[in-house]
This record gives C-alpha cells, structure tokens and sequence, in this order.
C-alpha cells in the first residue's frame, strides 16, 4: 500500500515557512511594524504596501509577519508549559495511585468543569494583560488534558511485562519512569499538543481581540483584527488577512497532528 | 537436607473481583532447590500465573496475599522491607513472559535492554556491560549478536525476541528463573529450540527453573519435578517420569489423556466434562468430584490433603484404590 503520508510533509512545510517569516521578520520587511505613516493611511495594496496600510499608516504585511512572531511564539510557549506540567503530573499520578491520584484527579476535574475562556480572561484581569499572562492563563488551564492523556497511558503501561520486569529487576523507580514508561506514553501527548497550539493561539487571539492580549500597538493577529474591524466594509483585508493566517496555521499544525497521528500508528 | 532455594509456604491469595471474593490460592506449599526445573501445570484460571505473580510481588492492586510465607535461601520476604524485598527478588530471580512482544521496551534497542541491568543496577561500566550484553546474546544463540545490539525488538521475529527476554532475565546473573507459558505464543519448531537454550542453561549456570505451562509435553521435556495445579492448590506433585507414566491423581490422569499422544491413534480426543468450580463461591468436599470419573460420597464432603503416595504427594482420597486398580488393569 502506498502511503506517502503527504499531509504530514504538508503541514510541516506550512508551520516551517512561517516559522521561517517569523524568525527572520526583520529581513523580510523593512518597514516598522508600529511606525505610523500619517501621510498614507488605509491605502489600498500596491507596489510599495503589498497589503495596504491600516487607519495609521502602518504596513499591513509587515504587521502580519511581526504578528506571526508573537502569536506563533506566545502559542508554542503557552503548549510547552502545559506540556511539561501535565505530563509530569500524570506521569506520576498514574504511576503512584493511591491519595494522590485522588486529589489531582479532584483538581483535574474541578478545572475541566470551568469554561475555559472565562477562567482565561478572568486569569489575565487578575494579573493584568501581556504575553506573561496570557502564557500563565492558558498553562494553568491546559495542563490537566496532558495529565489526563498520559495518566490514562501510564495506567496501562505499567502492566506491560517489560514494565513489570524492569520493576523486579531492580532497577531504580526514576529510570523505569524516565526509560521504560514516558517514551511509551508521550506520543499521544505530543498528538494532542499539535490541536492544542491551534487552539492556543486562538485564544491568544480571541483575548487579543478582547483587548486582554498583547497590548497595542504591538503587532498581533487579534489586536489587529479588533483594530480593524470597523473598516470591513471599505478596507476588507486589513480585518481578513490576520483571520485568514490563523486560519493557516491552524490548518497546517492540524495537518501535523494527523500526519504523527498516522506514523506513530504504523 | 538443606535449605531449599526458593521455598513456598502455605500461600493464600484472595482476588477482589465484582462477583465477589475469588480465592485464587487456597494454601499452596512448593520447594525449589538450586538448579532444579519443576513445572507447574493447570488449566486457564487454576492459579498457576498469580502463583508466580504472589512470589515475585507483581501481584494486581485487587489481589492480596492473605497468609502463608515466601523464602529466598531461608530469608523470609515479608520480613524484609518493601526495598529490600525488591532487591533480594531482583538479584536472585529472573523472569521470562509469555508474551515476547510486551516483555520488550519497543523504545530502547535490544542492546540497551540487555546491558541495563548490569550498567544500572550492578553498576558495571558501559563497555564491560555492552561486552556482558554480547556474551549474554551469544549464549542464547542470536547470530551476529554484537550487529544486533542496535536493532530495535520489532526488527527481530517472535523467537529471536524470546531469546532477547531470556538474556534480559539472565543479565543480572540469577539463580532462578520464573516461566511463565515463555513458548505459547511461539511455533513448534522454535518452541524447541527455546526449550533446548533453557535446558542448556541448567546445564550449564545450574540456573533453577520454575516453568508455568498448561502444555504438558513442555513439561516433560524441561522439567524434573511436576505440580498439576487446580482450582488454586496442587492435587498432584511427583517427578516427571513417574507422574506421566502413572498420575495418581484422577485429575492428572484425565489431562494426561486429554493430551494428544503420537503413539495411539484415537478417533476422538478424550475431555473432562464439567468446568473448574467458580472460586468467588463457597463449595465443599474436593473441587474436582463434580467432573471426576472415580468419585464418592467421602469427596463431595472433605476435600482431601495432599499426602504422600508411592513417589508422588496427590490430593485425592482414593488414589490408592485407583492407583490399585490401574494395576490390577495392568496385570
């Protein structure tokens, strides 16, 4: 059977292409991402302003490339922490049982029954708007669905054999931990953080565009859709553009997700 | 005589189940010496595999030991501390699964695998540990075993990976090795061969075998001493030779028929009617008289003791009658 697994490759060459505009922003543009232009304000796309300017002069496609260097950041940070958080705690939740299983359990519970944009943007006013909450909101939020995925594995990869002879050959809880169990088990982990990029940097944006994301003027997809909404009718790209580049990362990290989703079936 | 290697004493185990309380063992006593190979027979559910689990401490969060002893060279286990326990069990006791596939870490290469109890536990350095791990593959006859030290088990067929658990149980230089059904899941021609590496093995590390089974000819061809289990206790135990020439027990007898035997052509083969009594409830009398061909009314009420007959120990109040009439028949 023929399987290329072409998604997989597609979605890679999406995220890399942007990861690749995001880190080298500066090269690609030299235009300022918040320096305003009076002079030309919510010009139409040409030669000079690929995109156009928004309602201050500033260069659209500029502001989409530095907005893809926070959003893609802040949304790999605001996985990653989650990430370790979550794996580790059900790691050992699954691996120990017993109270503590219980309680983190109770806790894990008790934080999946909240809405989580509610309890986002609830975080954020607390702590105030700005990368670091945002990546606090959505780690205090999104660690208990890692925890939940890898305790459930590690409650049946603990009754492997070679789990129960690496037990009985003596070896030391933390290796059997750290090279019998968690190399086994991470793989559905690192299936679910691929969706979960998509979804963080949706809420990144969706507070953004609450205005409890990034505070402006700094170039962000969010921001720059609210800013932008009240020209949709004249300047439809300068609202659009941003949506549409959520859109495509989404669809490439999602391309990613399926494609590991079919490797690791294999 | 001296102390025996392993020793088995009056050992209980109780399984909470959703029916109820499941009394998996109800009071087993085994001797293992150093270098000797016995088998423990039985059919599915008689208590052979949480036997071995209840030695080793790998028993189900559901299933507890409720009395009885375990010894290691005299040491009591439950006298040791939960650490300490684990450690004595780790040094003196391999083990080998039934299920080649799962008894592999699919992540770590086979070299890694054999090597890590000598390089972590034992604390060897990585070279002589990796020499250790080729030493150990040779001796349970992987060709080219240092190419294979970096291939990964499913790289490996199902009999090759059954040697690799075996060299893992052997890399920290046991004395005794659990089976636990090791050749079930493999074909007959590597079954042989498996079986012929662990005969070797005794030969030649006078490393003990314990070896679960419900495969009877296994047994007569790697074991010496035979312990038919059912329904959580031993109803016969004797050397190989003379229990499969003449089991005194009706149980031992009926499944040495039901096994099929080159030499006579049968038309149909033989079964034991009935099923193993359900151990979640109550019963009395021996488990075996609801399926046994030479049962009384003396069964139906006392269960019998496992008592010493001929060579043999058989728990059945009328194995000397019936042992008397096999003969009789004979002659």
């Amino acid at each position: 059977m023929k399987n290329k697994n072409y998604s997989f490759y597609l979605g890679i060459a999406i995220i890399s292409t942007l990861a690749f505009i995001a880190i080298f922003a500066p090269w690609l543009t030299h235009y300022d991402p918040i320096g305003q232009n009076l002079m030309s304000t919510l010009a139409a796309p040409s030669r000079h302003h690929w995109l156009g300017t928004d309602n201050l002069g500033r260069d659209v496609l500029t502001r989409i490339i530095y907005g893809a260097r926070i959003d893609l950041s802040i949304g790999i940070l605001a996985v990653l922490f989650p990430f370790i958080l979550g794996t580790t705690l059900g790691l050992i939740s699954g691996w120990r049982g017993g109270w503590f299983d219980v309680i983190l359990m109770r806790i894990v519970d008790t934080t999946i029954a909240f809405p989580f944009y509610v309890l986002a943007i609830a975080l954020v006013f607390v702590v105030g708007a700005g990368p670091k909450s945002i990546i606090l909101a959505i780690s205090l939020v999104g660690w208990v669905a890692y925890c939940r995925i890898i305790r459930a594995a590690v409650l049946v990869a603990k009754e492997l054999d070679y789990v129960h002879a690496a037990k009985l050959s003596g070896l030391p809880t933390s290796r059997i931990l750290r090279r019998h169990v968690l190399p086994n088990v991470i793989s559905q982990a690192i299936v679910f953080s691929m969706s979960d990029i998509v979804l963080s940097i949706l809420a990144i944006v969706s507070l953004g565009y609450l205005g409890l994301g990034v505070p402006i003027p700094t170039a962000e997809w969010g921001s720059m859709i609210q800013e932008g909404q009240a020209y949709i009718l004249q300047q439809w790209w300068i609202p659009t553009i941003p949506g549409v580049m959520v859109v495509i990362v989404g669809f490439g990290l999602s391309l990613i997700g399926d494609g590991l989703v079919k490797r690791l079936n294999k | 005589m001296s102390t025996p290697f392993l020793s088995v004493r009056n050992l209980h185990v109780d399984i909470e189940t959703n029916r109820g309380l499941l009394k998996a063992i109800r009071g087993i006593s085994l001797d293992v010496n150093e270098g000797q190979s016995i088998g423990i027979v039985g059919e599915s559910g008689s208590g052979k595999s949480i036997t071995l689990k209840a030695i080793l401490g790998l028993l189900p969060k559901n299933a507890r030991i409720t009395s009885g002893d375990i010894f290691i060279e005299g040491q009591s286990l439950f006298e040791l501390s939960e650490k300490a326990r684990r450690q004595l069990l780790a040094e003196k006791i391999g083990i080998v699964f039934q299920d080649a596939i799962a008894a592999l870490n699919p992540v770590l290469t086979v070299g890694t695998q054999i090597a890590e109890i000598p390089h972590r536990r034992m604390g060897w350095s990585k070279e002589k540990s990796r020499d250790r791990a080729v030493e150990l593959m040779t001796l349970v006859g992987i060709p080219e075993a240092e190419k294979r030290l970096k291939v990964y088990p499913h790289q490996l067929s199902g009999g090759l990976r059954q040697r690799v658990a075996i060299a893992i149980a052997l890399s920290g230089n046991p004395r005794l090795i659990f089976c636990d059904e090791p050749t079930t899941a493999l074909d007959v021609t590597i079954q042989a061969q498996v079986l012929r590496l662990l005969l070797d093995l005794r030969y030649k590390e006078n490393t003990g075998i314990v070896f679960v089974t419900h495969d009877l000819a296994v047994v007569n061809e790697i074991c010496q001493e035979v312990n038919v289990m059912y329904a959580g206790r031993f109803v016969e135990r004797g050397n190989v030779q003379d229990t499969f020439q003449d089991p005194t027990h009706p149980y031992a007898y009926s499944l040495l028929k039901s096994a099929p035997d080159m030499d006579h052509q049968v038309e149909r083969l033989f079964s034991i009617s009935g099923e193993a009594p359900d151990l979640t409830k109550a019963f009395v009398g021996c488990p075996f008289a609801p399926r046994c061909f030479a049962v009384s009314d003396l069964c139906r009420s006392t269960e019998p003791d496992l008592l010493p007959i001929r060579t043999s120990l058989s728990a059945c109040h009328h194995s000397q009658n019936y042992l008397d009439k096999l003969s009789e028949a004979k002659a």
